[in-house]
């Protein structure tokens, strides 16, 4: 009895502290939201409140623009393609390091985790000339080979730790049974480690779906412009129109919350599938 | 007994995509460019050896030492509010999030991760917007808070802080997920004897629960650490370049873009030889605290 | 491997769903010539559109597309796509130390030789672009100039009238303050405005023009002179009548404290001239009042010009276009579209059409001109100067120590 009690008053405690950082969150949000339908100087008259006279001309005029959506499909493609193989190669190569333990595994392992360390940014000259001969440049094309070399660092990080807590025992009956290390990799590993491989994912995905830097270097040509590149044809010089920029870059958020959706709900199954193990 | 794996196991086939890819489009011009550090001069047509000149210079010019030091003190303290604020809380809610019949936690992990989901744009721009007292004065003085009231990011004071403390906000999505994932993986027949015993809840935590999540909790410090010494984007959404007002919010990641990629604004000329060093100097800083906490956290290493 | 299963056919369909080209900017046709040009202009894409397709009546078969880069970004992006061999035909060239760099690499082309550019415009208007040798690498576009927009309506409500010289206007921000207004929209968050707009705004009337600026930069006068404190001083007596909490006032956010009235006055470049164009106010234009005893010069600065890369596939065209540019034909249809706020430099008389546009030019008459300070030879004095001004601004350091911080530098 006065144990279930316990429980009761600990989680009101935790409510009240969650609900204060919901507040935190959603207060911002509120802002984003109601200023994204004022005007550009409407914004300032009262920057906290609802509009006065509700603008949709934000919207719409997004909404219509043709070139918008082909911005949202460009990095939509780009970002999936990008994350499926960032996960695919880092999960196949954290399986290896994680099993075959050698010298050379280890140097193999440093040498992706030292990725980790410098912006990639610096290497642009190069990755400009690289793009240019194998004649990707200006296509979205670019961009899935340098999102996925920058994801993965990272991605082989966080699935060689996770494959290496898999317990022993795993392999030794499927190797008695004579499986071969494909048949383990697909039946047993990778139904495993959905939370790593999730992880990794919703990790990679902010960066991928919000990166201005390498489209802005690579891409001139409208029709393979991604999302936030397209955004940036709305600041000027002197003057930027933020109503309009608070409404493209909302529309835009959604599909990143979609997503990380979909792969947190993977990520739970994962979870509580591996937690049962004994 | 580690099993070794039969002689066919094809571990260069599995390494070897990934492999590729990281070789050619990342580590590569990486390298290259990190060659870039014995040069001066900005292309092919004006670049000459000059060995250590880059670095010398980093560290015995007036100016540029200056700058550095600067940006390297600023971005050790933006690491410590990420370190305290952003991981601290990130263990804390998951802390919460992960009570047995706690309710209503896939919402509040969401609600979390909202912010993560934005681009540093807005963020920057919201922020900005209501740490400014010319707009957000009034409001304030209606809410009954009028002291706090204060250009907080044009004061050299407090503008670091308050950039940190909207980049913790942002990010604490991602130490959230991958504490309540490494939290919920602890066994719960170590917590239900734990119960048993008569543990309270801070004894469980501080004894069980922690060093069963050590090696998550090193890796998201690595990430963190990682992350802030190349932070750059939060700086430049919500002041400037330059690291405004004064050069406070100069962090390193603002000098080497200032330095290796856009140059001095108006003139825009990069030095592109510093700015690899800088990139050296850093990648170097990095992997010599990286490893040894990776070795230190990690089970089974 | 479910996973992949069901995520596979799914890009696939997009892919079918994406009709996507490689190598955009290839000639369609053997005749047709496309050009790109660059620019950090995104707010002129209609007017500069205009222009380019008022060219292409011209001359048919060329076809110049305008593709401006995000403006803070523009420097790194022209960089290395012109190290690594991708940038544009034509291209936005800044003026002075940051184009001259340009052109010593090699990028830039010699335009010397372009008809009409040595014939049609002043030396004075081709010394940003041109080399000690007298090589001109660009040719002028447009200029800016810079002064005090006021609200009219307030100025009558009050009863108030432009000031004659400084003191005056220190006065008049005074009694502003007093009736509870602020007079002043200038900031100091984004920092290069405070210093572009203002502190360089008001530098000629301290120290003259063209002709006094050269002896700063040899060194025959210091930079912590008894003008130059005076100019510094004169920012830190105005700072007060900047908006409370100013240190956090953003450009932008100056923009919209003049537009809603919230503030009367705004020392600003003409480029801004545009943003009020739908003012429910009435509002006007005046130099930046010289103190007494000495002479109101303008800051009027040279801008932007054109210029073509050397590594362009299509010379021929390029060239023709900026033939084009300085022919009086062409000038004057590039006036007609350039944006509110900039200004032809070729020499054929050109009446713009905006009315406050006319306001700014004839603010010059009578007036020295000059270029911003620091522009021609000085740049490496940019940010420090900035922080000087900046720090005198908030009363951190006095006005002469702000000057001998720079002096030290030279």
């Amino acid at each position: 009895m006065r144990g279930s009690l316990r429980k009761e008053n600990r989680h009101i405690f935790s409510h009240i502290v969650l609900l204060l950082w919901t507040f935190v969150v959603l207060f911002p949000i509120w802002v984003l939201v109601i200023n994204s339908f004022k005007t550009r100087l409407t914004i300032y008259e009262n920057p906290f409140w609802i509009p006065k006279t509700w603008e949709f001309s934000n919207y719409t005029t997004v909404l219509r623009d043709g070139d918008f959506f082909t911005y949202f499909k460009n990095s939509f493609f780009v970002v999936s393609i990008s994350l499926v193989l960032v996960t695919l190669l880092a999960s196949l190569a954290g399986y290896a390091l994680a099993r075959y333990k050698s010298r050379i595994g280890t140097i193999i392992y440093y040498f992706f985790i030292a990725g980790m360390m410098i912006p990639i940014k610096i290497a642009s000259i190069k990755l400009l000339e690289i793009m240019r001969a194998l004649g990707l440049l200006n296509t979205i094309y670019a961009l899935p080979p340098i999102y996925v070399a920058m994801g993965l660092p990272v991605g082989v990080f966080i699935l060689t730790t996770f494959i290496r807590e898999l317990p022993e025992d795993l392999y030794e009956a499927a190797i008695i049974d004579g499986a071969s290390s494909g048949k383990i990799y697909s039946m047993i590993i990778l139904p495993l480690i959905r939370p790593a491989l999730a992880t990794t994912a919703i990790y990679n995905l902010i960066p991928f779906w919000n990166d201005l830097w390498f489209p802005l270097i690579f891409i001139n040509n409208e029709r393979h412009k991604t999302l936030l590149l397209g955004v940036t044809r709305l600041f000027g010089q002197y003057q930027t129109d933020w109503s309009k920029v608070l409404a493209v870059l909302t529309l835009s958020a959604i599909p990143v919350l979609v997503l990380y959706l979909a792969m947190s709900s993977q990520f739970i199954k994962g979870v509580t599938a591996g937690s049962v193990k004994g | 007994m580690r099993i070794k794996h039969s002689r066919h196991f094809p571990w260069l086939l599995y390494l070897a995509p990934a492999l590729l890819v990281y070789t050619v489009f990342m580590a590569f011009p990486l390298i290259d460019s990190l060659r870039l550090s014995l040069f001066s001069g900005n292309n092919q047509v004006t670049r000459v050896f000059v060995g250590l000149d880059n670095f010398k210079r980093l560290f015995t010019d007036p100016e540029i030492s200056t700058r550095y030091w600067g940006a390297f003190f600023n971005t050790w303290k933006f690491f410590f509010v990420h370190f305290i604020v952003q991981n601290g809380l990130g263990i804390f809610f998951a802390v919460l999030l992960t009570q047995e019949t706690m309710k209503g936690r896939q919402i509040y992990q969401t609600i979390i991760f909202i912010p993560t989901t934005f681009a540093v744009l807005i963020t920057g721009y919201l922020w900005k917007l209501m740490l400014n007292p010319v707009w957000a004065g009034d409001f304030l003085v209606s809410i009954g808070l009028p002291f706090l009231k204060h250009p907080y990011l044009g004061d050299t004071n407090t503008a670091l802080w308050a950039v940190s403390l909207v980049s913790c906000w942002q990010w604490l999505g991602i130490p959230t997920m991958m504490f309540v994932a490494a939290l919920r993986n602890i066994n719960v027949e170590l917590l239900e004897a734990a119960r048993l015993e008569g543990a309270g809840s801070v004894k469980t935590f501080w004894y069980i629960k922690l060093p069963l999540i050590k090696p998550i909790v090193g890796i998201v410090a690595v990430l963190t650490f990682v992350n802030n010494f190349n932070a750059f984007d939060i700086v430049f959404a919500m002041e400037n370049v330059n690291g405004a007002p004064e050069y406070s919010t100069d962090l390193i990641g603002t000098l080497f873009y200032r330095y290796g990629i856009a140059g001095q604004h108006p003139i825009g000329i990069p030095d592109a030889g510093l700015g690899a060093a800088i990139a050296t100097i850093t990648f170097l800083l990095l992997m010599v605290l990286v490893i040894p906490t990776l070795r230190q956290t990690q089970r089974g290493a | 491997m479910k996973r992949l299963h069901v995520l596979l056919p799914m890009l696939l369909l997009l892919c079918v769903l994406l009709p996507v080209s490689a190598q955009g900017n290839k000639a369609e046709i053997s005749d047709e010539v496309v050009l790109t040009m660059g620019s950090w202009r995104t707010d002129d894409v209609e007017q500069m559109n205009r222009l380019l397709n008022a060219y292409k009546k011209l001359a048919p078969k060329v076809t110049i597309k305008f593709q401006p880069t995000n403006p803070p970004d523009y420097n790194a992006t022209l960089r290395l796509q012109l190290d690594s061999g991708t940038g544009p035909d034509l291209m936005y060239a800044r003026s002075y130390a940051a184009g001259q760099e340009l052109y010593n690499a090699g990028y830039f082309a010699d335009c010397t030789d372009i008809p009409g550019l040595m014939e049609n415009f002043s030396a004075s208007n081709l010394a940003p672009w041109q080399m000690s040798d007298g090589t001109m690498f660009a040719v002028p576009f447009a200029a800016v100039s810079h002064a005090v927009y006021y609200n009219k309506d307030i100025f009558k409500k009050e009863g108030l009238s432009i000031p004659e010289n400084w003191e005056a206007f220190l006065s008049l921000c005074d009694t502003l303050e007093k009736k509870g207004y602020t007079p002043l929209a200038n900031g100091l968050a984004d920092e290069w405005d405070i210093l572009e707009t203002f502190f360089f705004g008001l530098l000629p009337n301290y120290i003259g023009g063209a002709d006094m600026r050269v002896k700063y930069e040899s060194g025959e006068l210091p930079l912590n002179d008894r003008n130059f404190v005076e100019a510094y001083q004169a920012m830190a007596d105005v700072a007060q009548y900047c908006p409370d909490g100013f240190e956090s006032v953003t450009y932008n956010d100056s923009q919209v404290l003049f537009n809603s009235q919230k503030a009367v006055m705004f020392v600003d470049g003409s480029w801004t001239a545009g943003v009020y164009k739908d003012a429910p106010f009435d509002w006007g234009l005046f130099a930046i009042p010289a103190p007494k005893g000495k002479s109101t010069a303008i800051c009027f600065h040279p801008d932007m010009a054109i210029t073509m890369n050397t590594a362009t596939k299509y010379p021929e065209e390029a060239r023709a276009f900026l033939a084009w540019l300085c022919s009086e034909e062409g000038a004057t249809t590039a006036s007609q579209n350039l944006p509110s706020g900039y200004f032809p430099m070729i020499k054929f008389p050109i009446k713009l059409e905006d009315p406050h546009a006319n306001e700014f030019l004839s603010l010059n008459a009578g007036r020295k001109t000059d270029a911003r300070f620091v522009w021609p030879k000085l740049m490496n004095l940019y940010a420090p100067m900035n922080q000087a001004v900046i720090k005198v601004m908030k009363g951190d350091i006095s006005a002469k120590q702000a000057a001998d911080s720079v002096q030290a530098l030279m």
